[in-house]
C-alpha cells in the first residue's frame, strides 16, 4: 500500500490543487509540499523496510485491471528501484521547495509538476508492462507545458517541442517492442514478474531476443540519453525552469537506463549480450564527446546539461559491463548524479532568477556576494568531478572497476572522461565564483533564510552521507543486481547448450486467429 | 405487435420525430428552438431501451433487421453523439437565420438513419439507412444559406455522396448477381463455402469498400472532407466527424469483417495499405492548417486511418479495438468541437489565432481542449491512448509490424501539431484579455466529456468487455 501511495499522494495533490482557486497560491504550495513530503516519507519507509536477505520484489500490491488482456495494476520495488524511488522523492521534495521562485500561474505550475512526479514514480514501481508504458508516457507530457510556459524565453519553444517529440518517438518504439514481446512470450499477460519467471525457465529464442532488444534499447535509450539520441537533453535542461531541470536531469533521464536494466537485461538477456558491446562504444561518445562539448559551453545550464549526458555515459557503461560491480556502480551513479545535478540546477536557478543571465563569464566573483550559494556550488562541482567523499566518486569507481574486465579500453577512456569533467567544472567555478566581483551584481541576495537554504543543505547532506557511508545503499542495490546478473549468466549457459527455446509454442491464442472464425471462450479468461 | 418489438428504439424515435415536426409547424417562430430540448429529451430513453437484455441477439423482418450487442452498443453511441450535437446546435443557434427547428429535426432523422444502420442485416436496409443519413447531411451541411462556404460544402458533399451511393448500389448488385441474395447471413455463407472470392464478388466487395471509404473519409476517398468540414455549420461538422464516421465503421465491421471475414486473406493487405496511407496523409497534412475546422478534418482523416488498422487486423482484438477507439473518440472529438463552437461564439473566428491565450480567457475551455487534444494524440491516462494501444496491439498480433510502426510514428507527428495548438492556448499571450463566458449546459457537457475521456483511459475493463461483447457476434 505504501508503494501505491507514491503515485496516489501526488495525484491527490494534483486534484486538490485543481480544486483550489488560483487566487490562493500559498495553499497550492502547501498542498504540493505536503504531497512531496508524504512521498519522501513513503520512500524512506520503503528503503528502510526493504529486506535485503529476502531480495526480489517487495511491498508489492496487485489489483487485476484489464483481465481480458492480462493487465494488472502491479506495483512493488526491488533493490534497484527502491534506490531510484528514494532519489526521485529527494529531488521532488527539494524541487518543490525550490519552486517557490515561481510567481506566475502558480496553480497550473504545481498541477503539472505533481503530475510529472506521479508519472515518474509510476515508472519506477510498475511491475506491469502496460502500466510501465502508461506512466512513462504520462511522465513525458507534463514537461511540455512546464518548459513551454515557465521556461527561459529564447529557446523554450524549440526545446520543449524537441524534448517531447524525441521522448515520445522513443516511447512508441519501445511500445512496439513491448507489444511484440507480449505476443512472442505467448503468456497473455503484461505482468513483469510472471514474464520474468517464465523466461527464466524457458528463454526466448536467440534470434527473437536479438531483434527485439534494439526496440527497447533505442526506445528507452533516447531518454537515457544514449549518443546519438541525446541532443534533446542539454537544450531541454537549459530551457526548463530550475525545479523542472532538477527533476528532468536528476530523475527523468534515469528512467531510460532503469528501463534498459529492468526490461532489456531482465527479459532479453541474450539480446543484451549481443547488443551491449555496441552500447559500450556509443557511451564512450557520451562520456568523451559530451565532455568536450561541455568544455565549450559558456552557459551554466548548458554546461551542466552536457555534463549530465556525459555522466549518463558512465551509467550506460556500467550497465554494458554486465557485471554485478558495474551494475551496482551504474545504479549508484544514477542516484549520486541525480542528487548532484539537482543541486547544481537549483543553485544556477538561484543566481539566474536575479541576474537573468547564465553566461558564466558574465557572472564573475559571485562568491563574494553569495557566499552560501557559492560554497554549495563549489561542493556540487567537486561532487560532479568525482572527488572522494562524495557518492559520485564511489559510483564512478565501481563502474570503472566493473568495466575493467570486459571493456579494458573503454574503462581507460572513462578515466580520461573524469579528468575532462574536473577541468570544465573547476574552470566554471573559477570564472563564475572567484576573481573580481562584476559590479553589476552588487545587489544580489544570498540564500539567507533557513527555508531557502533547506533544499541545498538537504541535497548536500545526502551526497556526503552516501559518499562517506555508501555500503547500505550498495548492499540494497547489490541484492537485485547480483540476482539479475546470475539470471543472465544462467541463461547464457542455457543458450550455449543448445537453442531449446526454438521450438514453437502451441499455446491457445487469446485472440482468435482469423482462420478460426470464433472466440475460444476458455481463453478469454 | 411483438414482431415489431425488436425495433422499439426506431419506433420510439419515429414518435419523437413526429412530435418535433408537429411542434415545429404549430409553434411561433421565436419558440422553435425548444424543439432542441424536445429532441434531447426524446433521445434519453434510447439508452435504457438498449441496455435491456444487452447480450441477447434477435432478428426481425426476416433477418433484415438485427438486434444484437453490436447494434445496441452503437445505438447508445449514436444517441449520445446526437445529444451532444443537439446541445452544440443550441449554442450555435444564433448563427442560423431561419429554420432552427428543422435543423434539430434533421439531426434526429440522421440519428434515426444511424440507429437503423446499426441494425441492418441486409444490404437493402443498409442502403436505406445510409441514404437517410446522407440525405439529412446534404441539407445540414448547406444550412447557412448566405455563407458561400456552406453552400459549397453542401454541393461537394452532395456530388461525392451521390457517387458513393452509386458505387455502393453497383457493388451490391454484383453481390446479388453472384449469390442471389442481399442478406448478410446468406452472402456470408456463400463466401465461407468459397473463400477465394470469384471475380464478381471481388468487384462487388471493392465497390462497397470504396463507397464506405467515402463515408469514413479514408484516403483516397477523402477529398471532400476538409472543404465540407470547414464550410458546414460547426455542430454538423462535429456530427459528420463522429456520427457519420462511426456509421461508416459499423458498416465496415458488419460487412467487411462480418460478411467477408472468410475471405480475409484477400483483403487484409489492401485494407492495411489503405490504413497506412490514410494515417500518414491525414496527420502530415494537418500540420500546416490554420483553420481549426480544417485542422480537425485532417486529424479526423488520420483517425479513420487508425480505425482501419483494426479492420485490417481482422480479429476479435481488432474489432473490439475499433469499438473502444470510437467510444473514446466520441467524447474526445465532441469535447473539442464544443470548445470550437464556444470560441467561435465569443470571437467570431475559426482561425487558430483565435485560440491564443485561451488558458487565461477561459480555463475551462483551454483545459478541456488540452485533454481532448492529448487524447486525440493518444497520451495516457486518456481514452485515446487505450484505443491506440489496442489498435497497435491488434496490428502487432497479426504480424503487421510495419503498419503498427506507421501508427506509432504518426503518434509523434500528431503530437507535434496538437501540441502547437496547446502552446497557442497556454503559452501565447491572448489578443484580447476579456474572459469568455461559458454557458451552464456547455460547461456541464464539457465536464461530462472530460470525465468520459478519463474514465475510458483509466478504468478500461468494463468498456473493453462491452466492446468485446459487441463484436463477438461477428465471429460466430
Amino acid at each position: 500500500m505504501i508503494t501505491a501511495l507514491l503515485i496516489l499522494a501526488p495525484l491527490a495533490g494534483a486534484i486538490a490543487i485543481l480544486c483550489t482557486p488560483a487566487t490562493q497560491p500559498q495553499w497550492v504550495r502547501r498542498i504540493a509540499v505536503t504531497a512531496t513530503t508524504t512521498t519522501l516519507a513513503a520512500a524512506l519507509s520503503l528503503i528502510v523496510h526493504y529486506d535485503r536477505v529476502l531480495g526480489g520484489y517487495q511491498a508489492a500490491l496487485q489489483i487485476p485491471w484489464i483481465s481480458s488482456l492480462g493487465v494488472s495494476f502491479h506495483v512493488g520495488v526491488d533493490g534497484i528501484s527502491v534506490v531510484l524511488v528514494l532519489l526521485h522523492a529527494i529531488c521532488a521534495f527539494a524541487g518543490t521547495l525550490v519552486s517557490y521562485a515561481i510567481k506566475e500561474r502558480v496553480k497550473e505550475y504545481y498541477l503539472f509538476y505533481l503530475l510529472l512526479i506521479a508519472g515518474v514514480f509510476g515508472v519506477f514501481i510498475s511491475l506491469d508492462l502496460f502500466f510501465f508504458y502508461f506512466f512513462y508516457e504520462m511522465a513525458v507530457i507534463p514537461m511540455f507545458p512546464l518548459i513551454g510556459i515557465w521556461g527561459s524565453k529564447e529557446i523554450k519553444d524549440y526545446a520543449t517541442m524537441k524534448l517531447t517529440l524525441y521522448l515520445t518517438a522513443g516511447a512508441v518504439l519501445a511500445l512496439l517492442g513491448l507489444l511484440s514481446l507480449y505476443f512472442v512470450t505467448d503468456l497473455h499477460t503484461f505482468d513483469l514478474v510472471t514474464i520474468e519467471r517464465a523466461l527464466a525457465q524457458r528463454p526466448l529464442p536467440l534470434a527473437t531476443q536479438q531483434w527485439l532488444f534494439p526496440f527497447l534499447l533505442i526506445g528507452f535509450g533516447v531518454i537515457a540519453p544514449l549518443w546519438p539520441f541525446h541532443s534533446w537533453s542539454p537544450i531541454g535542461h537549459a530551457a526548463a525552469p530550475s525545479a523542472v531541470s532538477m527533476l528532468h536531469a536528476g530523475v527523468l533521464m534515469k528512467l531510460g537506463s532503469y528501463a534498459i536494466i529492468r526490461l532489456g537485461l531482465g527479459l532479453l538477456p541474450q539480446g543484451a549480450y549481443v547488443w551491449l558491446p555496441l552500447v559500450s562504444v556509443l557511451c564512450m561518445m557520451n562520456i568523451l564527446y559530451g565532455g568536450f562539448v561541455a568544455l565549450a559551453q559558456r552557459d551554466a545550464k548548458f554546461l551542466v546539461g552536457y555534463s549530465s549526458s556525459s555522466h549518463m555515459g558512465y551509467v550506460l557503461l556500467g550497465i554494458a559491463s554486465l557485471t554485478p560491480v558495474g551494475l551496482n556502480g551504474a545504479v549508484l551513479l544514477m542516484f549520486a548524479h541525480g542528487v548532484m545535478t539537482a543541486l547544481a540546477f537549483a543553485l544556477i536557478g538561484h543566481v539566474y532568477d536575479q541576474t537573468h543571465t547564465r553566461i558564466l563569464s558574465e557572472w564573475g566573483g559571485l562568491a563574494k556576494q553569495l557566499p552560501f550559494v557559492g560554497t554549495c556550488f563549489v561542493i556540487a562541482a567537486m561532487a560532479s568531478a568525482g572527488l572522494p567523499g562524495f557518492a559520485n566518486f564511489v559510483a564512478e569507481l565501481l563502474v570503472i572497476v566493473g568495466a575493467w574486465e570486459p571493456y579494458r579500453w573503454q574503462a581507460i577512456l572513462a578515466v580520461l572522461g573524469i579528468v575532462i569533467t574536473a577541468f570544465y567544472m573547476l574552470r566554471a567555478v573559477r570564472t563564475a565564483w572567484f576573481g573580481p566581483l562584476n559590479p553589476r551584481w552588487t545587489a544580489l541576495r544570498d540564500a539567507t533564510t533557513v527555508f531557502q537554504r533547506l533544499p541545498y543543505v538537504f541535497l548536500i547532506l545526502v551526497l556526503l552521507a552516501v559518499g562517506c557511508w555508501p555500503s547500505p545503499l550498495i548492499a540494497t542495490i547489490n541484492v537485485s543486481s547480483q540476482a539479475l546478473i546470475n539470471r543472465l549468466n544462467a541463461t547464457q549457459a542455457y543458450a550455449h547448450r543448445a537453442a531449446p527455446g526454438a521450438e514453437s509454442s502451441a499455446g491457445t491464442a487469446l485472440w482468435p486467429a482469423p482462420s478460426a472464425h470464433g472466440w475460444r471462450e476458455a481463453s478469454l479468461r | 405487435m411483438s414482431a415489431l418489438a425488436p425495433m422499439a428504439v426506431e419506433l420510439w424515435l419515429a414518435v419523437v420525430l413526429a412530435a418535433v415536426l408537429i411542434y415545429d409547424v404549430i409553434s411561433p417562430v421565436r419558440e422553435r428552438s425548444r424543439a432542441g430540448w424536445m429532441a434531447l429529451v426524446g433521445l434519453l430513453p434510447v439508452v435504457p431501451l438498449c441496455l435491456r437484455h444487452f447480450a441477447t441477439s434477435t432478428t426481425a423482418a426476416g433477418g433484415m433487421y438485427l438486434l444484437d450487442p453490436l447494434a445496441r452498443t452503437f445505438k447508445i453511441f449514436f444517441a449520445l453523439a446526437a445529444a451532444l450535437v443537439i446541445l452544440m446546435t443550441h449554442e450555435f443557434e444564433r448563427h442560423v437565420e431561419r429554420g432552427v427547428g428543422e435543423l434539430y429535426l434533421l439531426i434526429l432523422t440522421a440519428t434515426f438513419g444511424m440507429m437503423t444502420l446499426a441494425s441492418a442485416g441486409d444490404f437493402l436496409l443498409l442502403f436505406i439507412a445510409l441514404e437517410i443519413i446522407t440525405l439529412s447531411f446534404y441539407v445540414m451541411t448547406a444550412y447557412l444559406r448566405r455563407d458561400a462556404k456552406s453552400i459549397e460544402a453542401g454541393m461537394k458533399y452532395l456530388i461525392l455522396g451521390a457517387i458513393s451511393t452509386g458505387l455502393f448500389l453497383y457493388g451490391v448488385s454484383w453481390l446479388y448477381g453472384y449469390t442471389g441474395s442481399t442478406n448478410f447471413a446468406v452472402i456470408h455463407a456463400a463466401i465461407a463455402r468459397q473463400p477465394g472470392l470469384s471475380s464478381g464478388l471481388l468487384l462487388g466487395f471493392l465497390l462497397i469498400l470504396a463507397a464506405i471509404g467515402f463515408k469514413v473519409a479514408a484516403v483516397p476517398f477523402h477529398a471532400w472532407a476538409p472543404d465540407v468540414y470547414e464550410g458546414a455549420p460547426t455542430p454538423v461538422t462535429a456530427f459528420l466527424s463522429v456520427g457519420s464516421k462511426a456509421a461508416g465503421f459499423v458498416v465496415l465491421l458488419r460487412v467487411v469483417m462480418g460478411v467477408f471475414l472468410p475471405a480475409h486473406a484477400i483483403w487484409t493487405t489492401l485494407v492495411a495499405v489503405l490504413a497506412g496511407i490514410t494515417i500518414l496523409y491525414g496527420n502530415l497534412v494537418a500540420i500546416p492548417q490554420t483553420n481549426i475546422k480544417r485542422f480537425l478534418a485532417y486529424s479526423s482523416i488520420g483517425h479513420a486511418g487508425y480505425l482501419l488498422i483494426g479492420i485490417a487486423a481482422a480479429t476479435g482484438l481488432g474489432a473490439s479495438a475499433v469499438t473502444y477507439y470510437l467510444m473514446g473518440y466520441l467524447f474526445t472529438n465532441l469535447a473539442a468541437f464544443l470548445v470550437v463552437v464556444t470560441v467561435f461564439n465569443a470571437t467570431g473566428s475559426d482561425e487558430m489565432t483565435a485560440y491564443a491565450g485561451l488558458a487565461q480567457r477561459a480555463p475551462v475551455l483551454a483545459g478541456t481542449m488540452f485533454v481532448a487534444l492529448l487524447s486525440l494524440a493518444g497520451v495516457p491516462p486518456l481514452a485515446g491512448f487505450v484505443g491506440k494501444f489496442l489498435l497497435l496491439m491488434a496490428a502487432v498480433h497479426q504480424g503487421l509490424l510495419w503498419l503498427a510502426a506507421i501508427g506509432a510514428a504518426a503518434v509523434v507527428i500528431s503530437l507535434y501539431y496538437y501540441l502547437l495548438l496547446v502552446k497557442r492556448m497556454f503559452v501565447d499571450p491572448p489578443a484580447q484579455a476579456t474572459p469568455i463566458r461559458v454557458s451552464g449546459p456547455v460547461r456541464l457537457a464539457l465536464y461530462g466529456c472530460t470525465a468520459g475521456i478519463l474514465l475510458l483511459g483509466l478504468y478500461q475493463e468494463p468498456f473493453l468487455n462491452l466492446a468485446i461483447t459487441a463484436v463477438r457476434g461477428l465471429f460466430n
